[in-house]
């Protein structure tokens, strides 16, 4: 079965994409932040990371960088509040960004990137 | 006598420290219980929604489960700050979602209980909950009280007509224009921006129709209004509107008419126009406004109009104006009229001299 990680600070959100990633055959693990994460989900090698990039005390493009370097991943998909045209740009020319979506957001897009 | 004044003073300050100390103990506690209970709420709320949106085969909730999850978190009419906090979870969600979801949510909202309690807000005698009733029908998009909430657009209180008006252009439309001549009382500036922002956001289809029509209404913010639609929508056959207003009377008006003109190119006709126009505009600032406009829309000068302005105009515009001729390569004209201005002073210099 294909793993996937959600990580989203607001939970109505982060239950609507747990649900939609289920329902398209992933093993899902949901969190709201990175503190979340613990050990044996370092060791996994996600398929899909769907992520939002605004935390506390770090820059959305450290966010991004940050997971990159310490979650095993194929694809990584932004899912955020934090729409401005620069921060999109910034994100997406840091390579290895497969998607970026912000609110609002139509969630078959999304169900058509990760199916 | 002192000692016994003394001890009663000590008392009653015990007394008032053992009550400032139980006050915020139980404060302490109410908070803690509170948040937690909030949270119940949101997490309730976020799994409801979420199983409502995406069930797992043979999980589907039925309405009347939906409710009955709702009432024991302590969703229930005794309680209206419950149901304040779950209505800010639904508007918030419902913002955040566009297409199939965002349908499904409005049919949902419709139907569960705490919905009433926006439309009860209409009937309130204090300003802000009459407001926040009707910012909370437009933007969960209850289509269905759209009659209530457009009564209120002449309200006495400048927020509840200014929601009023949102939601109208919000359920109406370009179809809202039509209500523009019947409007009783001022609309702001900020308001105007508003509404322009949400019909460009809403509606993004211009409907020339509805706003030919409005084109009658005389009222300065009218006239304001609908200039900003224009220049909004970029309506390039509807510029002469614009033009009329350059030399409105109205300070407010003018500056209008001469922001929103300036994202356009004129015809030569209009630019005859404007031209024509430049010399009612009563405003020294506005005017020099105007010449940098006119000098960056016209590709070929037109000397006898910079010309007449150089001999005619205030100080400051011939100031512009030799400027924009010196740029364009008029020397000898700027110089001609430099020297002009001089003649007769510099032979009274010669003459002290």
């Amino acid at each position: 079965m294909k793993k996937a990680l959600v990580i989203q600070e607001d939970i109505i959100i982060l239950n609507i994409l747990e649900r939609l990633v289920t329902l398209n055959h992933y093993e899902c693990r949901a969190i709201r932040s990175l503190n979340d994460l613990n050990i044996e989900d370092q060791q996994v090698n996600f398929d899909i990371i769907i992520s939002d990039i605004l935390f506390d005390g770090i820059s959305p493009l450290d966010f991004v960088f940050q997971i990159q370097e310490i979650i095993l991943h194929k694809s990584l998909i932004i899912v955020t509040n934090m729409g401005q045209l620069n921060v999109r740009l910034e994100v997406l020319a840091s390579k290895n960004v497969d998607g970026f979506f912000a609110v609002p957001l139509n969630m078959n897009l999304i169900e058509k990137l990760i199916a | 006598m002192i000692n016994i004044f003394l001890i009663v003073l000590i008392k009653i300050f015990a007394v008032v420290l053992i009550m400032l100390w139980v006050t915020i103990g139980v404060s302490i506690v109410y908070r803690r219980r509170r948040t937690k209970n909030l949270l119940l709420i949101e997490k309730t709320f976020a799994e409801v929604i979420s199983k409502h949106l995406y069930p797992y085969p043979g999980e589907e909730l039925s309405l009347v489960e939906i409710q009955r999850i709702f009432r024991n978190v302590g969703i229930i009419p005794s309680k209206p700050r419950n149901v304040q906090y779950l209505i800010d979870l639904m508007i918030r969600t419902q913002r955040s979602l566009l297409g199939e979801n965002y349908e499904k949510l409005v049919v949902l909202f419709n139907q569960i209980p705490p919905y009433g309690a926006s439309v009860s807000k209409l009937k309130s005698t204090k300003w802000y909950v009459k407001a926040r009733g009707i910012r909370e029908i437009y933007e969960m998009d209850q289509t269905r009280y759209v009659k209530e909430v457009i009564k209120e657009r002449n309200n006495r209180n400048i927020y509840v007509r200014r929601e009023a008006q949102i939601a109208m252009v919000i359920f109406l439309g370009w179809e809202s224009l039509r209500f523009l001549s019947y409007l009783k009382r001022e609309m702001t500036l900020w308001q105007q921006i508003k509404i322009v922002e949400k019909l460009h956001d809403l509606y993004p289809e211009p409907n020339l129709q509805y706003l030919r029509r409005a084109y009658e209404s005389e009222k300065t913010y009218a006239n304001e209004l609908i200039m900003r639609i224009i220049r909004k929508f970029n309506l390039i056959t509807e510029v002469d509107y614009i033009l009329q207003f350059v030399d409105n009377r109205n300070f407010d008006t003018r500056e209008s008419a001469i922001y929103c003109i300036s994202s356009f190119y004129l015809s030569n006709s209009q630019l005859k126009l404007l031209k024509e126009k430049y010399f009612k505009v009563p405003n020294v600032s506005q005017q020099i406004q105007l010449l940098k406009y006119i000098d960056k829309i016209s590709f070929d000068k037109d000397l006898e109009f910079y010309k007449k302005l150089l001999y005619t105009a205030d100080d400051i515009i011939k100031l512009s104006t030799a400027e924009i001729l010196w740029n364009n390569g008029y020397k000898e004209e700027v110089q001609e009229f430099y020297y002009q201005q001089y003649t007769n002073q510099s032979l009274k210099v010669e003459d002290s001299l």
